[in-house]
């Protein structure tokens, strides 16, 4: 009976084993990436995956060589401190939401801002390109949500149905359908066509909501809220399909993102200088990314390779590269 | 003061009686009596009051006194006496003690026998100076106008330097505000120059200060002031009437105290060029550089009338604050080996000490992090490097190119040079050009005119350099291209400050057709098929020809332009490469090596992309 006992052990040992390494991924610190001198508002990668964009408080834009982790160039025009950065689909141009209540369009090559978009009465805190990169969204202090053309500059659209700052915006792969999230705890779905919201998300009680995202395949959507709480919502259904827990998040906007991994994965950073790992199916924690010294308040996951980026804040003023 | 005793028993300080009130009242004097109702002097070493009366001192020649022991005290202690006031009326006074007191309207100095029973022993406030007056303040500053005797009274010791003066500066913020100075009267305090230093309230006098701390405060001020004008107006005030820091005040006046312009935060990189002219003035004489600071202050105050007297107070009491922890609270400098106290608001005691310790920094930090970029590889760079050399190649190609010109250009000249030659001799061919039909009427471009077609061209061209020849068309700046000779028309316009920016050749302004002799051909090749060269020359006489008119000049138009888009190609490459160094430069220049630096965790890893495949 012991040797049976002991097989059977075995047995599941092994099998755990297995699904272990299917299950765990093991991203590893690689390299550190200091430079700003004020805690760090955003990182992005860009559609290519080869650079890394971070936006700072210290009005900077820096770009990053992704494989070597080497510093390129710095961007500088804003006047005050930068929340969000978002690349356009061909990796051209990247578009920088400021406190100066402006936001500008960069061309990354040139490394010079081409023009600058005035208009929000108040800070500007999120920005995104639309997938055929002529139109920009951005999300602002003063509750609007406003829809930019890239080309000229001027403002197209000013929507207004949000009674707090506005966190995020994204649009889905086609670019038929933006998200906006906002701090009176509401996520609106809007058709860009005739912008007008189709549907509203709300978790019961309210929490503010601080990060949006549409899933890769846009039926789902991604909304972190200050309950320390992030929902994985059924957009047809109307339902929430997943919650992720164990992180910390009561206080600041923090990003999340999709990695496209096997399995696939929710990232996040997290308040107590932890960036969080959660398998998307089971809603597990998979893996604790530490090293940071402060909040880690941005994530992101390159769309090439399986690299994940964080970056920290005022107290750490580094973003730190984890490959797996 | 001797034989002044009425009572000579002894007695206990301040015993308190089981007395004739059946209360426990403490007791004073000689006399040994609780009986306050009456002038009072107090020993310096015992602390026992005693009544005038009882020791035979009055209230007027108590003035004269600076320090008073009682006869027991002196007794005891023989190196105890009675310090005077070494005034001239106070000699002459002393002079006269023991005579009958003068009839004073000074002020009454009664106090109230609860003040007594209250605080007996303490010193009163706003006194700094050991007692001599009986216990509670006198109520207010009221001051008895004698020639040349200064009263005393709660906030003046009298004897100071600030006591002394007589007149009121006129400048400072008091002064300001008085009436006869022209202010509105709110604040209603006296001259600052003018408050006791002894007795008068912390936050109405000037600071005594450290010498440090003004020498820091001064280099500073001095940084953003420009130099002062020449000391011309000598000052009312001599070196000895200024107060102890008017430098502060004078910081304080011009508003250095706020926060966003501290003298100190100024910018390093302006120290330098400052700092000789302030090491000169550092090394002047200290009353001399006072002097040329009451020049200073007497300008910025001018322009400081209008502020908030509360925001001053608020602010100098802040910075009364800070200086009072002085220099002890002060971190130390940071730069190397340095043990002077920092600036506040700064981390270094001087300029210096923030250069020092940045070159140490530089030198310590800066050969690691060039190691680690040479060691690392920087895609960024080699894509640098590709840009470069693509950039390399076109410009080589447009070199080319701008050749290939020349050589046409050459070419077509012969051309011209081989028709002219060619038909020197009349010919008599004459082309009768084609048989169109002239009824036809073309309507000029420029004018508008109905003109027969076969003189259309000939029409056309005259009429149009006719009006552009009206017009200018012309830049700022000369042209300056190396190998460039004839390419724009470059005529300077006087009126407008311009250079013709046309091309030389096609100038209407500025040049005109010459003459074409009679007997000249025109000499234009003749294509058939409008592509093919025949081989042939219009022989037909300039002058007649009107399907060739003006062809040189076209022809060589052409080829200058074709030379001109070669040029700005050029420079478009030209700026490509330059911003393309330039961020090659920024990346591996010393600033960004400083600042960014990217860690290598596992040193295995030194391109992402080998492992992106697991």
């Amino acid at each position: 009976m012991a040797t049976q006992y002991f097989k059977t052990v075995e047995h599941t040992s092994t099998n755990e084993k297995k699904s272990f390494k299917l299950k765990k991924p093991n991203y590893q610190l690689k390299f550190t990436l200091d430079g700003h001198t004020r805690a760090i508002s955003a990182v992005k990668f860009n559609p290519k995956g080869n650079w890394l964009a971070s936006s700072s408080d210290d009005k900077e834009i820096k770009i990053w060589e992704v494989y070597s982790g080497t510093y390129m160039k710095t961007l500088t025009d804003h006047n005050l401190g930068i929340s969000d950065i978002a690349w356009s689909s061909d990796s051209e141009l990247l578009v920088s939401a400021s406190d100066d209540k402006t936001l500008k369009i960069w061309n990354v090559g040139a490394g010079k801002c081409t023009t600058t978009l005035t208009g929000h009465t108040d800070f500007v805190f999120c920005c995104n390109f639309s997938p055929q990169s002529d139109i920009i969204y951005s999300g602002s202090f003063d509750e609007n949500v406003r829809i930019w053309n890239v080309k000229t500059g001027g403002c197209l659209r000013c929507l207004s149905t949000h009674s707090a700052p506005v966190t995020a915006v994204h649009t889905n792969q086609n670019g038929s359908l933006l998200v906006s999230g906002s701090y009176d705890g509401l996520c609106r779905i809007w058709d860009t066509v005739s912008c007008q919201y189709i549907k509203t998300f709300m978790s019961d009680n309210c929490p503010p909501v601080s990060f949006v995202k549409f899933s890769p395949n846009g039926e789902n959507i991604l909304t972190a809220t200050m309950d320390n709480t992030l929902n994985l919502w059924d957009l047809k259904k109307e339902k929430c399909l997943k919650k992720y827990i164990g992180h910390k998040n009561e206080k600041y906007c923090i990003f999340a993102d999709f990695s496209d991994t096997d399995p696939k994965l929710i990232v996040s950073g997290s308040e107590d200088n932890l960036v969080y790992v959660w398998n998307l199916e089971t809603e597990e924690i998979v893996q604790k990314l530490q090293g940071h010294t402060d909040i880690a308040i941005s994530t992101a996951c390159n769309p090439k390779l399986k690299i994940i980026a964080s970056a920290a804040l005022e107290k750490d003023k580094t973003i730190k590269l984890w490959e797996k | 003061m001797e034989g002044e005793f009425s009572d000579p028993e002894p007695g206990a300080v301040g015993e308190e009686t089981k007395s004739e009130n059946g209360e426990n009242a403490p007791i004073y004097c000689v006399c040994r009596k609780p009986d306050i109702n009456c002038f009072m002097i107090g020993c310096d070493n015992c602390n026992e009051w005693f009544h005038g009366d009882c020791i035979k001192i009055t209230e007027k020649m108590a003035k004269a006194i600076r320090e008073w022991y009682c006869l027991q005290c002196r007794e005891k202690d023989p190196k105890l006496e009675i310090r005077y006031r070494h005034k001239k009326p106070c000699r002459e006074r002393d002079g006269e003690h023991e005579a009958e007191p003068r009839d004073d309207a000074s002020t009454p100095r009664k106090k109230a026998a609860s003040d007594l029973l209250v605080e007996p022993m303490t010193i009163p406030k706003g006194f700094a100076s050991p007692h001599k007056a009986p216990p509670p303040p006198a109520p207010g500053p009221v001051r008895e106008v004698s020639n040349q005797q200064i009263k005393r009274s709660a906030r003046m010791c009298g004897e100071c330097e600030a006591c002394r003066r007589t007149e009121d500066c006129g400048h400072c913020d008091f002064c300001r505000d008085m009436k006869k100075f022209g202010g509105p009267n709110k604040i209603r305090q006296k001259c600052r120059l003018r408050q006791c230093q002894l007795r008068a309230r912390e936050s109405y006098k000037y600071f005594p200060s450290s010498q440090k701390l003004l020498r820091g405060r001064e280099e500073h001020f001095q940084l953003l002031k420009e130099p002062p004008e020449a000391v011309a107006t000598p000052e009312a005030l001599s070196d000895e009437d200024l107060p102890l820091d008017p430098e502060l005040y004078q910081d304080f006046c011009t508003g250095a105290f706020d926060d966003h312009t501290l003298p100190w935060l100024s910018d390093p990189e302006d120290a330098p060029f400052l700092d000789p002219a302030l090491r000169k003035r550092a090394v002047k004489v200290k009353h001399v550089k006072r002097r040329e600071k009451k020049s200073e202050k007497k300008k910025e105050e001018k322009y400081k009338r209008h502020r908030q007297k509360q925001r001053h107070k608020d602010k100098w009491k802040h910075v009364e604050r800070t200086d009072t922890k002085d220099p002890t609270a002060l971190p130390q400098c940071l730069g190397p080996s340095c043990v002077q106290p920092a600036q506040p608001g700064s981390k270094y005691c001087s300029d210096d000490c923030g250069m020092k310790l940045a070159a140490n920094r530089i030198y310590e930090i800066l050969p690691q992090r060039i190691q680690q970029w040479q060691q690392s590889p920087c895609i960024a760079e080699e894509h640098g490097k590709k840009l470069l050399e693509r950039i390399r190649r076109e410009q080589q190609g447009a070199r080319m190119r701008l050749q290939d010109m020349e050589r046409r250009f050459h070419e077509l000249e012969a051309i011209i040079l081989r028709a002219k030659q060619q038909v020197v001799r009349e010919d008599e061919e004459s082309n009768e050009g084609d048989s169109e039909d002239t009824d036809l009427q073309i309507f000029c471009v420029s004018c508008g005119h109905p003109i027969n077609p076969k003189v259309a061209l000939r029409h056309m061209e005259r009429c149009y350099a006719k009006y552009e020849s009206q017009t200018s068309f012309g830049s700022m700046y000369p042209t300056r291209i190396e190998g460039a000779t004839r390419l724009f028309c470059d005529v300077y316009n006087p009126q407008s400050k311009t250079y013709c920016k046309r091309l030389q050749v096609l100038c209407p302004e500025h040049s005109r057709d010459p003459k074409v002799p009679a007997d000249e051909v025109c000499g234009c090749p003749l294509v058939r098929d409008v592509f093919e060269l025949t081989g042939d020359f219009c022989r037909l006489p300039k002058r007649q020809c009107n399907r060739h008119y003006c062809w040189e000049k076209l022809r060589r138009a052409e080829v200058d332009l074709e030379r001109v888009r070669v040029w700005y190609k050029l420079d478009e490459l030209f700026e490509q490469e330059r911003n393309v160094r330039m961020a090659m430069t920024n990346r591996a220049g010393l600033l960004a090596l400083m600042l960014h630096q990217t860690i290598q965790h596992d040193p295995l890893t030194t391109d992402l992309r080998t492992n992106a495949d697991h």
